[in-house]
């Protein structure tokens, strides 16, 4: 199991801040993509604007993933 | 003094904590919650929230990359999580250096990664709705009009496309 954490209008958008998903060893971001998308369909729409985290760092779309990661969806920050 | 806090910011106290005796300047940014009003609506309060501990490492790596950059000795940052009220502030930033102008310049240059790296979000909360800014998301009837653009211009966007 993967945790993955979901922040503002992602969060927002998914109903829930915290989803746990069963994945495979080696499993790519851009693999766990669709299966969130899939769950959430509101999420769909707002693919581009996101970025990603892997254990608390951002990370590139073909980084790999192991179970008991926490993975992050990351709207356009807005601090400031 | 990198941190993120849920209560009001005390600016005096954080400009007395960089005072030193090797410094000429003291440069302080301090962001505020601005009212925008538009068709008889306003915003009440905006409200942020992080994603911690990340984005505490990664106020910490604005200082580094500060110090890298300027002659400085002294850099605070320090950002407010929750509602905050119209007029308040939401970040204090703090920078002491023997000379103005690498004090300007590096209080500038952290206000801006501010809005680049570090993941905390805010959600304008209008009398008639709310909106994400940034991700123009909320509840808002008019959430797809230009009004709700206002946090796109800052260059704060870090696509999943250019992190391919």
């Amino acid at each position: 199991m993967i945790k993955v954490l979901l922040f503002g209008a992602a969060a927002d958008r998914a109903g829930t801040r915290e989803i746990e998903l069963p994945v495979e060893e080696g499993v790519t971001l851009a693999e766990i993509w669709p299966l969130l998308a899939e769950m959430h369909p509101d999420l769909a729409p707002m693919r581009d604007t996101l970025a990603f985290a892997v254990n608390g760092e951002y990370a590139r779309k073909d980084a790999g993933v192991s179970p008991g990661d926490e993975v992050a969806v990351l709207p356009p920050v807005s601090g400031g | 003094m990198f941190t993120i806090v849920e209560k009001p910011l005390d600016v005096g106290a954080l400009i007395q904590d960089a005072q030193r005796r090797d410094c000429g300047a003291i440069a302080t940014f301090v962001g505020t919650t601005r009212i925008d009003e538009s068709e008889g609506a306003a915003v009440e309060y905006l409200e942020y929230e992080a994603y911690r501990p990340m984005a505490d490492r990664k106020l910490e790596e604005i200082g580094a990359e500060i110090e890298g950059r300027w002659d400085v000795r002294y850099v605070s940052i320090v950002h407010r999580l929750g509602r905050v009220d119209p007029g308040e502030a939401s970040v204090a930033i703090v920078v002491a250096a023997p000379r103005r102008g690498p004090a300007f310049e590096a209080s500038r240059y952290a206000i801006e990664r501010i809005k680049e790296v570090v993941p905390i979000w805010k959600r304008e909360v209008w009398s008639d709705g709310y909106v994400w800014v940034g991700s123009q998301v909320g509840t808002r009837d008019q959430v797809t009009g230009v009004r709700t653009f206002r946090g796109m211009d800052s260059g704060q966007r870090i696509p999943w496309r250019a992190l391919r």
